[in-house]
């Protein structure tokens, strides 16, 4: 594991039935980077976050998060290994209040069976309680803390989501397309609040995301991914000038090797995410 | 003796295929595992008697309880699908439970939870061949339970309406957009299951002649095995479903005793559910057996 | 008191400590339509040992249900293998199996039912029901009930969430056998009489109806279940069918109009007068699912 990194793929690819989604993958992100990992459609971005969390297992290679192998880890311990996650439709729990879905964020952190009878709505003010309620108001949300999350603001819950993520205290936080479906101001209050838990905290982002302004003023590294290959990395300037993204995204003819078509298949990682 | 067990098997298991057919035409259907259809079956049975003991002629009898039966699908039709259908997916089961006791009960305010004999109306006809006894009614029981489904299986893959059917099965939202009348085909489908449901108990209360409120409870919920075993969502699984219940139940009370019946019969169910829960024959994939 | 309240009394008591034997799997989005299964285990254990040995019925009533718990541990794990209907089924299958082995076994009375002579008053039964909606309660605002209730909304995020899913449904469906296992220790040693023919499915189906009545998303939704299902009928006074047809039909209507059932987080809420947030504090109705 080289020095700076704190996740590294190596050689992963994963296909369902015939259909190769990702393909021959190694990168690594830097320990306290923000890095974005983009492409057009049918990419497998989603199936990357998905084999980093463990939803489905490599068909082929390995992924080293802080040194430690997780490739055979299952999904329920990778959170444990340091990685958390948002999803790219909001998946917070209907039924569940604003600080309950967050605090079901802390569960990794609640320490076995004596941890779980811990009488976090019973007791008014107690210490998980508090930090949820802390977390909250850290990303301006202390408003919300009693609501239902069904009547909230989709910007409000796609910030929701993150804070339920960083409450399990993370070393890495993947983020599925946050910034999606908000507004420009919306938009910009993600990015500060982004920019601030990686500045503050011991934080790695690895962000997924099709706005390119956005990943633009967020990140300083950028993987491009095209039909499950990694086709470019580097900084925003570099990926611009880059030909071969350029191709990929704009249709532009470039020189060099032709990457075969293959259908869209992001839908797969959605779906698979979704059961 | 063991070839008239076959026989005896083949017998009740047809009436556990019918109702394994009208639960698998409604879950490949319709997504939802039907409740009331063991109350379909008790009402087929109990209201074939009621109206026997009251004197009406067995056709007429026989008609009454379908035209029963067929209603009383459609006042579950309203109150399980079309009006809960955008509710959460799981209200159509509820639903469908509260009409088994609904029914059950019913039966129970209007006839008492007593056990009932019919009429015997072939007065023991018998057909005797190379040493075995088959009912004659036992007969044309089953004779009617493999055409019926035969019936349904061709509907299924030759009609226009089969193929409507199938179109819902595999997404309804498609079908909608397909310009199926989705309302009209799935009332029909709750039709059929529900005249299947009540055919078998029919049969059921005429070739062995004892009927009470709770026979959807004691037979119709076998019937689940039945489906279960065979295949869920796959009509020709029924029946060799509803075959492998009747001999294993058959053989149960041949080797251990009536008492064992339930032990073997559910027993089965339970140990697919663990190893296979596909079923024998190929039908819904699992996956979408949400509820 | 007059005799007629305290039957009354009692009946509520059982049925409220029945209502949460469903509710805990039902929270972490499991049906238990083998519920009345394990309350058998409870009752026929109880019985057993108060009568063999004679032991205080409170005692024998703990060890029944906590046999209930063992076996239901025993079965959890493969059981809890199979997702939404399957899972149903094999409660189901469960069920039907632990009443057939109780009618086998002649040294607990079999087919004839087994005679109790232990018996617990009015007071020790309201004390016993009130202790497990306590301790329900309890055990819900903790962490356990966060996760369980993050389980039965999202099985996949609480899992990626570090939540031990199979951990929390096995847990949830043991401790709601138990619970079960108690009402039946209750009802063995109120009645002086138990036969494994009572605790069938309509029992199960019926106690799951009316937890889903009351409502499943607060701890007190099964208490009013029960409460309403116990005492509306008393009001109408009429023969045990009609109020179970009634209350069906009830069931059928809520379904229809508020598939949330009675009681919803967003009601309790308001009857509790929190404060008002920023966020509306509408109650979002069923979206979940019972897996």
């Amino acid at each position: 594991m080289s020095p700076g990194a704190i996740l590294e793929l190596e050689r992963v690819s994963k296909h369902f039935g015939g259909l190769s989604v990702v393909e021959d993958l190694t990168f690594a992100v830097r320990r306290g980077s923000r890095t974005a990992l983009i492409g057009p459609n049918g990419a497998g971005k989603t199936t990357v976050f998905n084999l980093i969390s463990g939803v489905f297992p490599v068909d082929t290679g390995s992924i080293r998060m802080d040194g430690a192998d997780i490739t055979r880890i299952p999904s329920r311990n990778r959170i444990r290994h340091g990685i958390a996650r948002t999803f790219q439709n909001v998946r917070l729990m209907p039924h569940l209040s604003t600080l309950e879905n967050v605090i079901v964020g802390q569960h990794s952190r609640s320490g076995g069976w004596r941890g779980v009878l811990h009488p976090v709505n019973l007791v008014p003010r107690n210490r998980w309680r508090e930090e949820a309620r802390a977390a909250l108001a850290d990303a301006g949300l202390a408003d919300y803390a009693r609501a239902s999350v069904g009547g909230l603001p989709y910007g409000v819950q796609k910030r929701v989501e993150v804070v339920r993520a960083l409450l399990a205290k993370p070393a890495l936080l993947l983020l599925d397309e946050p910034a999606a479906g908000l507004n420009p101001a919306e938009t910009e209050t993600l990015q500060l609040y982004l920019e601030k838990l990686s500045v503050d905290g011991d934080l790695t982002l690895l962000v997924v995301e099709h706005d390119m302004h956005f990943v633009g003023a967020l990140c300083r590294d950028v993987i491009v991914l095209s039909f499950g290959r990694k086709i470019a990395e580097g900084s925003p300037d570099a990926i611009r000038r880059d030909l071969h993204v350029q191709e990929v995204y704009l249709g532009r003819p470039a020189a060099g090797p032709v990457v075969p078509p293959a259908p869209d298949i992001s839908e797969y990682g959605l779906a698979a995410c979704r059961a | 003796m063991f070839a008239q067990q076959i026989v005896n098997a083949v017998m009740l298991g047809s009436v556990y295929a019918m109702v394994a057919v009208a639960l698998t035409l409604s879950i490949g259907v319709l997504n939802f595992l039907n409740f009331s259809i063991p109350g379909l079956f008790m009402i087929g049975g109990m209201m074939v008697w009621a109206l026997a003991h009251a004197g009406v002629p067995l056709p007429l009898a026989m008609a009454g309880a379908l035209a029963l039966a067929a209603a009383a699908s459609l006042v579950v039709e309203r109150f399980t699908w079309r009006w809960m259908r955008t509710a959460s997916p799981f209200v159509p089961l509820v639903s469908s439970m509260a009409f088994l006791l609904l029914f059950e009960h019913l039966a129970i305010a209007y006839w008492g939870s007593d056990m009932r004999v019919m009429p015997d109306a072939f007065a023991s006809a018998n057909w005797r061949f190379a040493g075995l006894v088959i009912g004659v009614p036992q007969l044309v029981g089953l004779v009617c339970s493999v055409g019926l489904i035969g019936a349904l299986s061709l509907l299924l893959k030759r009609t226009r309406f089969g193929r409507a059917l199938r179109t819902i099965a595999e997404d309804s939202e498609t079908a909608l957009m397909l310009g199926v009348d989705i309302n009209r085909v799935v009332a029909v489908v709750f039709v059929v299951a529900g005249l299947f449901a009540a055919f078998a108990g029919i049969l059921f209360a005429l070739n062995y002649r004892q009927v009470h409120p709770f026979m959807g409870e004691a037979v119709g919920l076998k019937a689940i095995s039945a489906m279960i075993v065979g295949g869920m969502g796959n009509i020709w699984g029924s029946i060799v479903g509803g075959l492998i219940i009747g001999l294993t139940e058959v053989f149960a009370i041949l080797y251990f005793g009536a008492d064992f019946v339930d032990i073997a019969v559910f027993g089965l169910l339970l140990f697919i559910l663990f190893v296979r829960p596909a079923g024998l024959l190929p039908g819904m994939q699992t996956a979408r057996a949400g509820i | 008191m007059s005799g007629y309240l305290q039957a009354v009394l009692v009946l509520l008591a059982i049925n409220v400590v029945f209502a949460y034997g469903a509710y805990l799997p039902l929270a972490a989005g499991q049906l238990n339509i083998g519920l009345a299964g394990f309350a058998a285990i409870g009752a026929y254990t109880s019985a057993y040992l108060s009568n063999q040995f004679a032991l205080h019925p409170l005692i024998a009533i703990l060890l029944g249900a906590i046999l209930s718990g063992l076996v239901a541990l025993a079965v959890a794990v493969p059981v809890l293998r199979t997702r939404g209907i399957y899972l149903a089924l094999a409660t189901f299958a469960l069920g039907q199996i632990i009443r057939a082995a109780i009618l086998n076994l002649e040294f607990i009375g079999g087919a004839a039912g087994y005679p109790v002579t232990g018996f617990v008053g009015l007071p020790m039964v309201l004390g016993l029901a009130f202790a497990v909606v306590v301790i329900v309660s309890l055990l819900f605002g903790t962490r356990f009930g966060i996760a369980v209730r993050a389980v039965q909304d999202d099985e996949r995020v609480a899992d990626l969430m570090g939540v031990e899913v199979r951990g929390f449904q096995i847990a949830a469906f043991t401790l709601g056998a138990m619970i079960a296992g108690i009402g039946g220790g209750l009802y063995a040693h109120q009645f002086g009489y138990i036969e494994a023919q009572y605790f069938n499915v309509g029992l199960s189906i019926t106690i799951v109806l009316y937890v889903i009545l009351g409502g499943i998303q607060t701890t007190m939704g099964p208490l009013i279940g029960a409460t309403v299902f116990t005492l509306l009928p008393e009001l109408l006074r009429e023969s045990a069918s009609w109020r179970y047809v009634a209350f069906a039909a009830g069931v059928i209507v809520l379904m229809a109009m508020r598939p949330q059932g009675l009681l919803t987080r967003g009601q309790l809420r308001q009857l509790f007068a929190w404060r008002h947030v920023h966020g509306s504090t509408h109650d979002d109705g069923l979206a979940g699912h019972v897996a």
